[in-house]
């Protein structure tokens, strides 16, 4: 915990948890520039037409875009960190850095651990494919032997409550029965350090009881959460700590009322007054 | 190393089981399922054989296996080149959840046209009866041929998938040099008959030639050239040392790119 806080803020810190001495998540420094290559910067605002010459003689500017600044944390074993920012801070990029999808252009990330996220659960599922097939598909990409799956089969088909549409085509499937069952392949994995780009938890209200159910059993089973939500009453009902993000630099890092505080205050300070009602909008759930 | 990955035999019967899976859905709604990918190469074969056999000036015994043999390991070739290009756009969803590397996606892809290419041979075989084609022990020296074929596969997805990753137009490139290339290739016309030596030099720069050779030559009974064996061993090393660089320098920029 004292090692959670940054040094400015080492004053705040309460001796009521016991540091571990080994981290599970510890990251130091981290940085992520990319190149990019920008469009052209005169833009079809000036002449509808511009779409039209900038598709043949369109010319690109090469850039080095920064995703990630200086983003230094730690989670130990049993903390729950949330990262709070506005859209576009680097909330799901940093998840994305933690899951090994992005690998940092600087600093040193040390994962104990495996470290699994749940990214866009629905994608990556094929149209054609009965859900059956759907469920050893994923489970095989995700790294699961036949056997494994098999041995999982019963409680997922029990969970997406799909009965015999299991062997139906996926694209036969209503939107709720889709999500069912992306949010039952995804949780196959229980992973040791558990990476969230918002709650999941949409579809028919009975059912979203069940997935908040599975939810909350994965959070307990896993040794450490990242979640990234805009959802604050979430996230004060999940999280131990918070990390505040801005423009992928770190505004705040350690106790999650403070972490609150900070990014309140800093939406009211910096952010562009067109932009407020959206951020306020978004952090109020 | 990617080839460390790529032969990481533990995970071997997953990645069979997940090509094995896109290979049977493609084909799913289908009637006639993965027999249509026996159409296109039989039509080819039965209307054109005839005729071209007949323009090369060569017999129809000689020319339709060439022919067969020729048009099926071209729709492998063909595959790997061209699929290569958006192998990894093709796979985003699993680049983005995090749920198999980019190796895993290359040989996952590999594997999927290759067992397109398995099917394909009941042509040739078909062809053999008919033309009562007779193989000697040497025509298994194309094994060894198929397997350099798939291994450079695997480099040139690795290749071409981070080029096309970046550079979407790689993919328009590359189809417009395949249809050329089909045409430079002794496929529909003999390399050894009077007329198609007017290709000449060009012949000997055209590596689809020398993949073609080391594969279909000992199918046919003929000769391999030394040309073409150290034409097709050079690009192979050549071709995992540049696809190994290529990792190890882009491979974190491609979930950023697809």
């Amino acid at each position: 915990m004292t090692e959670l806080a940054p040094k400015t803020t080492s004053g705040t810190t309460t001796d009521a948890v016991v540091a571990q001495p080994v981290p599970l998540v510890e990251a130091k420094n981290l940085a992520l520039r990319i190149p990019i290559f920008k469009a052209n910067d005169r833009s079809i605002k000036i002449s509808p037409l511009r779409l039209l010459t900038d598709l043949y003689f369109g010319r690109t500017k090469r850039a080095v875009a920064t995703l990630l600044e200086d983003v230094s944390f730690k989670v130990h074993h049993g903390e729950r960190l949330g990262l709070i920012g506005s859209n576009g801070a680097g909330k799901s990029t940093l998840l994305r850095v933690l899951a090994g999808i992005y690998t940092p252009s600087g600093g040193k990330l040390t994962v104990r651990g495996s470290a699994k996220g749940l990214f866009d659960v629905s994608m990556g599922m094929l149209q054609d494919a009965t859900g059956l097939e759907n469920i050893y598909m994923r489970g095989l990409q995700m790294g699961l032997n036949f056997d494994e799956i098999k041995e999982l089969i019963p409680g997922i088909v029990e969970f997406t409550e799909l009965d015999d549409a299991i062997e139906k085509p996926f694209n036969t499937y209503s939107s709720g029965m889709r999500l069912r069952l992306a949010v039952s392949i995804s949780t196959m994995v229980e992973p040791d350090i558990l990476l969230l780009d918002e709650w999941l938890g949409a579809g028919d209200a009975r059912f979203s009881t069940k997935v908040q159910d599975r939810m909350n059993a994965l959070v307990e089973k896993s040794r450490g959460l990242v979640i990234a939500t805009h959802n604050e009453n979430l996230m004060r009902n999940l999280c131990t700590h918070g990390l505040v993000l801005s423009k992928g630099k770190v505004l705040y890092c350690g106790e999650l009322d403070e972490a609150l505080a900070v990014y309140k205050d800093h939406g009211e300070q910096d952010a562009p007054a067109k932009l407020d009602g959206r951020q306020r909008g978004a952090s109020a759930g | 190393m990617i080839l460390e990955h790529a032969l990481d035999f533990k995970r071997w019967h997953r990645w069979l089981y997940v090509a094995w899976f896109n290979f049977v859905v493609t084909y799913r709604k289908t009637t006639l399922g993965p027999f249509w990918l026996l159409a296109g190469p039989a039509l080819f074969i039965v209307i054109l054989g005839g005729l071209y056999s007949h323009v090369n000036g060569v017999e129809t015994d000689i020319f339709i296996p060439h022919l067969a043999i020729g048009v099926i390991l071209w729709t492998l070739i063909g595959g790997f080149v061209t699929k290569s290009t958006t192998v990894y756009q093709r796979n985003r969803a699993q680049i983005l959840q995090g749920s198999m590397t980019l190796i895993e996606i290359t040989v996952v892809d590999i594997i999927s046209i290759v067992l397109q290419f398995v099917h394909q041979l009941l042509i040739a075989v078909v062809v053999f009866i008919v033309y009562s084609h007779q193989l000697s022990w040497y025509a298994f020296v194309s094994l060894i041929g198929i397997a350099i074929l798939v291994a450079n596969g695997f480099w040139l997805s690795i290749v071409f998938g981070i080029i096309g990753a970046r550079y979407r137009d790689l993919n328009q490139i590359i189809a417009a040099v395949m249809r050329v290339a089909f045409l430079a290739t002794p496929i529909i016309w003999m390399a050894t008959s009077t007329r198609g030596q007017a290709m000449g030099i060009y012949l000997l720069i055209n590596p689809f030639y020398h993949f073609l050779e080391i594969v279909r030559a000992p199918l046919l009974g003929m000769s391999i050239s030394m040309t073409s064996w150290i034409v097709v061993l050079t690009m192979t090393i050549g071709g995992f040392i540049l696809a190994n660089e290529m990792h190890k320098r882009f491979a974190r920029l491609v979930p950023l790119w697809v």
